[in-house]
C-alpha cells in the first residue's frame, strides 16, 4: 500500500541458533573463527551499528495491563530470536546480500532482515486516515 | 563493549502487527499518543537507549550459503515482531515492570523481555568443548 521509504538501517534477527549441535570441537572452532571473521569484517567496513546475542531466558508479558507474565518463548524453538545485529546497508537488497554472507547459515541459522523505521507503520496509517477524515 | 554501570541491558521485543484491527481512528490516536509519551518518558529517564518500529516488509535468509531468500510473512500476524526497545535497567523485574506499562498490551500486543548477553552462549559452549578436547588431547595416555 504505502510506499516504503528507503531505510538505511536494517535489523537482522537470528533464529535457530543451536548451530553447535552435532559438530566436533574442530568444526566448532572453525565455525567460530568464520563467524568472528565475518563480524569483524562488517565492523571494519562500518556496517555494524549495534548487535548482541540474547540470553537464553525469556519472559513474555501480555494481556490487559500486562497482567500475564510467562516464561518463553524457549530458545530451543525455531521462532525464538537468539541475537540481533543492526546493520547499515544501501537498500534491502544490499542488506540481504550481507545476511547471505553469514557463515552460520550453513548450520541451520536463519536471518530475518527487516528495515528499521522512525515511525510505526500502524501509526502512519492512522495518521493518513485521520488526515483524510479531517 | 562499554557499559560501565551496575545496570543490565534488556530488549523488549513487541510481537503482533495486527493489533490496530477494529480500532477507530480516535482509539488509534489515543494509543499513538500514549505510546509516544511512554517511550519519551523512558528516554528521559535514561531507561530506553534506543527503540524502533520495523516495517512489515522484509526477507528471511536461510539455507546453505543463504541460497533461500523468502518474503517474510510479516503482514498481519500475532507473532511477528513489530518493533523493539533497548533498555538499561537494574534487573529483570524492572524490565518486566516497564513491559507491563506498554500501551499496546490492551490491544493484544505481546512483549517479550530478553536479557542482552555480552557473549553468545553457543560460542561459550563451543569454546568449552574445544578447551576440553585440547585437554583430552594433551593428557598422556
Amino acid at each position: 500500500m504505502s510506499s516504503t521509504t528507503p531505510a538505511s538501517e536494517y535489523i537482522f534477527l537470528f533464529r535457530g541458533v543451536h548451530w553447535d549441535k552435532g559438530l566436533s570441537p574442530e568444526q566448532l572452532q572453525h565455525v567460530m573463527g568464520q563467524l568472528v571473521g565475518w563480524f569483524d569484517a562488517l565492523h571494519q567496513q562500518g556496517k555494524v551499528k549495534s548487535g548482541h546475542p540474547l540470553g537464553d531466558e525469556s519472559t513474555t508479558v501480555e494481556g490487559r495491563r500486562g497482567r500475564m507474565i510467562a516464561d518463553g518463548p524457549f530458545v530451543e524453538s525455531k521462532e525464538a530470536v537468539g541475537g540481533y545485529l543492526v546493520v547499515q546497508a544501501k537498500d534491502l537488497e544490499d542488506a540481504v546480500a550481507i545476511a547471505r554472507s553469514c557463515p552460520n547459515l550453513d548450520y541451520g541459522t536463519s536471518i530475518e532482515v527487516r528495515p528499521l523505521l522512525e515511525e510505526c507503520p500502524v501509526f502512519r496509517r492512522a495518521k493518513e486516515i485521520l488526515a483524510s477524515a479531517a | 563493549m562499554g557499559t560501565p554501570t551496575t545496570k543490565s541491558d534488556y530488549m523488549l521485543l513487541f510481537r503482533g502487527t495486527d493489533w490496530d484491527e477494529g480500532l477507530s481512528p480516535e482509539q488509534l490516536q489515543q494509543v499513538m499518543s500514549n505510546w509516544g509519551n511512554w517511550f519519551q518518558g523512558l528516554i528521559d529517564q535514561g531507561k530506553v537507549l534506543s527503540g524502533h518500529p520495523l516495517t512489515n516488509e522484509g526477507k528471511i535468509v536461510s539455507g546453505k550459503k543463504g541460497r533461500t531468500v523468502a518474503d517474510g510473512p510479516f503482514a498481519e500476524s500475532k507473532e511477528a515482531i513489530g518493533g523493539y526497545f533497548y533498555l538499561q535497567v537494574l534487573d529483570l523485574d524492572e524490565a518486566v515492570a516497564i513491559a507491563q506499562q506498554c500501551p499496546g498490551l490492551d490491544y493484544g500486543i505481546q512483549v517479550e523481555v530478553r536479557v542482552v548477553a555480552e557473549r553468545c552462549a553457543m560460542m561459550e559452549r563451543a569454546q568449552e568443548a574445544a578447551a576440553q578436547a585440547q585437554q583430552l588431547a594433551g593428557t598422556p595416555a
